[in-house]
């Protein structure tokens, strides 16, 4: 058994090449039936086909990869990077079982989702279109241009990063990412930025203002949006966003009953000359 | 342009961005402000396009956030078809928005049906992968998904796109006057929905004055976005330096 004394050594050309798979068709073949498996699988085809020789071997890892998978695209990565450094380690003649790489797997999907959701798409995505909003209202392309150079430019360098942090560290890095304070004074401060940018968008972009006026015989006239103002100005708007946010907390998220609620008060308010 | 080559290039478009190609990136092509972007070279018409993508943003801005990535509405879809016809018909971006509603919820229907249809390359990654087919595999992930997303999205905004401009000029002309009203009302209350489910999704209750800071912050002191975002990363990174102190403490 001469194969045995050769090393198979992964560089790292080939955990970047998986990390491009599993970005380019993360969401791209993801079905009901077992979501991202597919895509994580064909990340994997790189790798194991320099890992593995024979086709009895490879055929067994990819079925092992074709398991049940799901989590976020981006953050996922880090799953990705120790998953391969475990598949090299097993192809090695290391006692790494099938239920070891798949507990791993299943073990971290859910937990990483979160973070990636908090960060990549609660965070990360609405502050950079949001920053260059302004851009696109004034009918400049750069609002639409700059994120989508910025977006993916900057996602890609966190699972650039990530995936080859979860092949040296292994599963340590992940029990750093995870008790480590600093993942969670990550996710506050880019908690903090987007809703102050919330706020301020709020401000420019939810317009609702009343014509109600009320006039007297003795001739003054009540204005009452110059009532509202004099109070604190915007409170419509304020009040419009809290509304739907203490009700989508309350019951759920109705997106569609919502909508449909908006169209009718519009309707409603601009027969009565309310709004 | 012509009609007939807009509706084949947003049937084109509309079938690329959803397909999801590269995570981030087709996540931020498929947003209205970028859909805006593609309009307006094609239409010539890139202010308007931009207006009316800038307002449709914002009514889907908080729907990116949602998390699971199962997508409660389609900015694409509604992007797809409210920005070329209302750039077509050169409406009011209001108007346009009113009008990309109901498109945005049929969408979420579109999108089911891709996913289940997807199951059925999964199936045949099984038989590949039992032959250690790695290739079928890569194909199995990519071309076949790919076709079949061709065949269910590009039909829907072709035919409406290409029929609706002279259906929707013709309607614009007859609506009475407190009917387009309501579309401006509703113009000014829907981002309204996009920042609340943002605010629900990222925002603890004890976060909230933040959010209140920003509202009052323009407001008040009138800071445009970018002095707001300049002041909101120095205060977030400040707080998480004291935040650290006192745990050292």
């Amino acid at each position: 058994m001469g194969e045995q004394t050769q090393v198979k050594k992964l560089n790292k050309k080939d955990i970047t090449k998986s990390m491009w798979i599993y970005y380019a068709g993360a969401e791209l073949s993801n079905s009901y039936e077992r979501l991202q498996s597919l895509v994580f699988c064909a990340s994997m085809t790189p790798v194991l086909k320099k890992l593995y020789d024979t086709d009895e071997e490879l055929s067994a890892a990819l079925k092992r990869h074709l398991v049940f998978f799901n989590t976020e695209g981006i953050f996922g990565a880090i799953i990705q990077g120790i998953a391969i450094s475990m598949e090299e380690q097993k192809a090695n003649g290391e006692n790494v079982t099938d239920e070891a790489i798949t507990g791993i797997k299943t073990g971290l999907m859910g937990p990483i989702a979160g973070m990636g959701d908090a960060i990549v798409w609660a965070a990360i995505m609405p502050i950079i279109i949001s920053i260059f909003l302004p851009f696109a209202s004034s009918g400049s392309a750069l609002g639409g241009i700059l994120p989508l150079i910025l977006y993916p430019a900057i996602t890609i360098a966190i699972a650039y990063w990530l995936i080859h942090n979860g092949y040296t560290l292994g599963k340590k890095s992940v029990v750093s990412l995870l008790h480590g304070g600093k993942m969670k004074s990550i996710i506050f401060t880019a908690n903090v930025i987007g809703l102050t940018m919330m706020g301020a968008l709020s401000a420019s972009y939810v317009t609702i203002s009343t014509p109600l006026k009320f006039g007297f015989s003795s001739g003054t006239q009540i204005v009452v949006q110059d009532i509202l103002n004099t109070v604190a100005p915007g409170l419509l708007p304020l009040a419009a966003v809290f509304i739907i946010y203490f009700y989508l907390r309350k019951k759920g998220p109705y997106y569609n009953r919502i909508l449909l609620t908006v169209v009718a008060v519009s309707v409603i308010t601009s027969l009565l000359g309310i709004l | 342009m012509s009609v007939l080559m807009l509706a084949v290039c947003m049937g084109f478009y509309y079938w690329f961005c959803r397909l999801r190609f590269g995570y981030t990136f087709s996540s931020m092509l498929l947003q209205p402000v970028v859909i805006g972007v593609f309009v307006g070279l094609l239409t010539g018409n890139m202010p308007l396009a931009m207006k009316i993508g800038a307002g449709l943003q914002l009514v889907y801005l908080g729907v990116t956030s949602t998390p699971g990535g199962n997508v409660p509405s389609d900015p694409a879809l509604a992007g797809c078809i409210a920005i070329p016809l209302g750039v077509m018909s050169n409406m009011t971006p209001e108007v346009a928005i009113a009008l990309a509603i109901p498109f945005g919820v049929l969408g979420v229907f579109v999108d089911q049906l891709r996913r289940s249809t997807n199951a059925v390359w999964v199936h045949m990654a099984d038989r590949y992968a039992e032959k250690a087919d790695t290739k079928g595999i890569l194909r199995a992930a990519f071309l076949y998904p790919a076709i079949a997303g061709l065949v269910i999205r590009f039909p829907i905004v072709f035919a409406i796109d290409f029929f609706g401009v002279t259906a929707v000029e013709k309607l614009i002309a007859v609506l009475p006057q407190w009917l387009m009203h309501s579309f401006e009302i509703m113009g000014g209350i829907l981002p309204a929905l996009g920042f609340a489910i943002t605010l629900s999704v990222i925002g603890k209750k004890s976060l909230i004055p933040f959010f209140i800071t920003g509202f009052f912050a323009v407001m008040y002191l009138k800071l445009d976005t970018m002095a707001v975002a300049i002041f909101a990363t120095c205060v977030a990174l400040l707080l998480g330096l004291f935040q650290l102190k006192e745990e050292a403490i």
